[in-house]
């Protein structure tokens, strides 16, 4: 057997055809049993008993799209550290972990700059419009415009 | 070559015997068709015992916050109502198949087999002993962050493709959240891939050691509060209460799996039981030893020279206690969430991204941090053996 | 024989989710059919042995990028079926004149080249040796960035930064102007 060997990754591929088998062998087996008389009513989305209006693809806030472009951000982040902190003994091992050290924490301090700034400008805030503050300047100016 | 079941089970008597008489009765060379069954057949075993896991999840929820609310709980079906999830599953597979018109039916029939194919593929790794894991990869613990991020699309596909309010919102929740509480979770697991040197689970647990105090929680300090964070983490990733959103009832009737009914919706639930299996036993093969064994008792080399056990069943023996000692862990842990999820009321959104970004991200790095100072200082000590080497030398003693 | 399969369903996934992503009418139904051809990718850089590098794939495109996407759709309104069209010829006027056609044009002529470069190298005859030891990749990448790369390891901190304090800035609310 040589030393190049993708085998350790069969049980991967089994697992997720097990998986896909009995998701579909589940719903084909289920359809020999259970009954199957659909109506308007049935096939309507659940929305308390009122009739549903509109579709609920609807345009979603900005921020669930940033939380995303962060996480990204971090995610980059977290697998360009692993490797460095998978040989970190090793080198602290033959007496480089100083340096190795000093590469990590630099690594990491520009992130801690940049969560900073972020944090700062009040960007990690999940509900941006109605702090007080801005809502007070925004009832002022509303305020303003309604007497000029 | 990295080991696996079948590295672990080929290096005995009888599969040596089998490959053989398979070999010569085939007419051609049985090990690649005996790998394969022999994958096969464990892959089975596993998924089974985890879809049992996850059944007897719901038993144990129900069951246990019964017993926090001084109620009884199913006790119907077989003794002590141990049979109930058998009694929900055919229930489950009997129900109508109701597809709502407006949905988008191919993302409806994809969402359920994302989720389990994402946490089902998470458990090629889950180290259950040294020899039955399935397999141990090189990039174990990274791997099961990749793959069990495809949950978090199932989720919000869910929530998309039923066109309903309450689970596209449930939906977007879920996905959000799973990916903000990944960024602490990936942390707090660099620093724990720090301290084991390397990312596959068999570096990592044989880093570690069987009693508590060789456990990378009690490592140091800052092992401590990485754990704490992980396993919030963790309780946000698999949307379990108090981070529990997707489905909040109370406002979202059930969240992304709104409109699945049947076994649809048992999928949902299944990957989201057997996620929770596998989140509770990735913290115990970082944190809390794996599946490590007091006293090194599993050694076959004690149980077969010492106490005189021959060899075969020596190592299957040593391999049980392994897998006793996660499983122990594991379940202990289980009992955590649950009872954590019958105690805490529910976060609000906001509360949680607040409590993801401006609490569990900073205090991720500066542990991180913590721990890349200890190993350099300490040169990876734990602190128990600073404490006991300080001590014995103000005893005086060499 | 495995990785014979595992090459082949991997490149079949890759091969298929890019071509249904190009063709799906549908947005959303494409973003799901880009997740299988990254996963396909993924398992393609399983068969070279760069197993860092197809977790990396699974846990930033798979677990990030399409979730991504996905929210970004969502930005959008998800995919409402008035604005299903699949070539946007009707929707979206020629953009450019002479001059961008020309440099788009040669640019593309200059990447066709660089790809049958690539090609060339790639179908040429390789003698046959033994394959480098399946060990674990991200140990050698770890030493890279530390040792010959830490350059590069620092600056992708920088880069990162930027592209943080950018996510940050488009989502922030515009002051009202008076």
């Amino acid at each position: 057997m040589s030393a190049y060997n993708l085998n350790v990754y069969m049980p991967v591929v089994i697992l997720v055809a097990i998986a896909i088998v009995m998701v579909v062998g589940a719903l084909l087996v289920g359809k020999l049993l259970r009954p199957h008389n659909p109506t308007a009513l049935k096939e309507q989305a659940y929305e308390c008993g009122e009739e549903p209006v509109g579709s609920a693809w609807s345009n979603f806030n900005v921020r669930f799209y940033v939380v995303s472009l962060v996480f990204i951000i971090f995610d980059v982040e977290g697998a360009l550290m692993l490797p460095v902190a998978v040989v970190f003994r090793k080198f602290q091992g033959i007496g480089n972990g100083a340096v190795v050290l000093g590469s990590f924490l630099l690594f990491i301090g520009i992130l801690v700059s940049g969560i900073v700034y972020c944090w700062r400008k009040g960007d990690l805030d999940w509900v941006k419009s109605f702090t007080l503050n801005s809502y007070n300047e925004d009832r002022d100016q509303i305020a303003e415009s309604k007497t000029a | 070559m990295n080991e696996t079941v079948v590295t672990f089970f080929s290096g005995s008597h009888p599969y040596q015997v089998v490959t053989e008489l398979l070999t010569r009765y085939l007419g051609f060379n049985a090990t690649g068709l005996l790998t394969v069954v022999t994958f096969f057949v464990a892959c089975f075993v596993i998924v089974n015992v985890m879809a049992l896991v996850g059944g007897l999840g719901t038993y144990a929820e129900r069951k246990i916050s019964a017993d926090m609310q001084m109620r009884q709980g199913p006790n119907r079906v077989g003794p002590f109502g141990i049979l109930q999830f058998l009694a929900d599953g055919v229930k489950m597979i009997m129900k109508e198949d109701i597809v709502p018109k407006d949905s988008d039916k191919m993302i409806f029939f994809i969402a359920p087999i994302l989720c389990m194919a994402g946490v089902f593929a998470t458990l090629a790794v889950l180290p259950f002993s040294s020899g039955f894991t399935l397999t141990h990869l090189n990039i174990g613990v990274f791997y099961l962050l990749g793959v069990s991020s495809v949950v978090g699309v199932g989720i919000f596909l869910g929530g998309y493709s039923s066109n309903s309010k309450w689970s596209m919102i449930g939906g977007m929740r879920g996905a959000s959240q799973i990916i903000s509480y990944e960024v602490p979770v990936t942390l707090s697991i660099i620093a724990m891939v720090l301290l084991g040197g390397g990312l596959n689970f068999k570096d990592i647990v044989g880093a570690q050691g069987g009693l508590p105090h060789q456990w990378f929680i009690f490592h140091n300090p800052f092992t401590v509060i990485s754990f704490i964070v992980f396993f919030i983490g963790a309780l946000a990733e698999t949307n379990r209460a108090p981070f529990d959103l997707p489905e909040a009832e109370s406002e979202l009737v059930s969240g992304y799996h709104t409109e699945f009914t049947g076994m649809r919706f048992a999928f949902f639930a299944l990957a989201e039981y057997v996620e929770v299996f596998v989140l509770c036993g990735v913290a115990v093969a970082l944190y809390l030893g794996g599946y490590q064994v007091p006293f090194e008792l599993s050694d076959t080399f004690l149980l077969h020279n010492k106490i005189g056990l021959p060899l075969g069943p020596a190592r299957i023996l040593g391999q049980l206690l392994e897998v006793g000692g996660f499983v122990s862990k594991t379940c202990a842990l289980y009992y955590v969430v649950i009872w954590i999820r019958w105690t805490l009321p529910r976060l609000r959104v906001d509360q949680l991204m607040t409590l993801c970004w401006k609490y569990l991200t900073p205090i991720a790095l500066i542990n991180l941090v913590g721990v890349a100072f200890w190993v350099y200082y300490f040169d990876g000590e734990s602190m128990w053996n600073l404490i006991f080497k300080s001590g014995a030398a103000a005893a005086g003693g060499h | 024989m495995f990785d014979n399969f595992l090459f082949i369903s991997s490149a079949a996934l890759t091969v298929c989710g890019a071509l249904a992503v190009v063709l799906s009418p549908n947005l959303m139904h494409a973003c799901t059919y880009l997740l299988t051809s990254l996963i396909g990718v993924s398992g393609l850089y399983v068969t070279l042995s760069a197993d860092f590098l197809a977790a990396t794939q699974l846990v930033v495109y798979v677990g990030g990028v399409v979730i991504l996407m996905l929210f970004a759709i969502m930005l959008t309104g998800g995919n409402d079926n008035k604005s299903v069209n699949k070539f946007g010829i009707e929707k979206i006027a020629p953009m450019g004149n002479i001059k961008t056609f020309t440099l788009a044009g040669l640019s593309a002529l200059l990447m066709a080249l660089v790809i049958s470069k690539i090609i060339v190298n790639v179908t040429k005859a390789v003698p046959k040796g033994e394959l480098p030891p399946f060990s674990s990749t991200v140990e050698k990448i770890g030493e890279l960035l530390i040792t010959d790369h830490v350059l590069a390891f620092e600056i992708s901190s920088v880069l990162l930064l930027g592209a943080l304090i950018g996510a940050a800035l488009i989502a922030r609310p515009r002051k009202i102007e008076s």
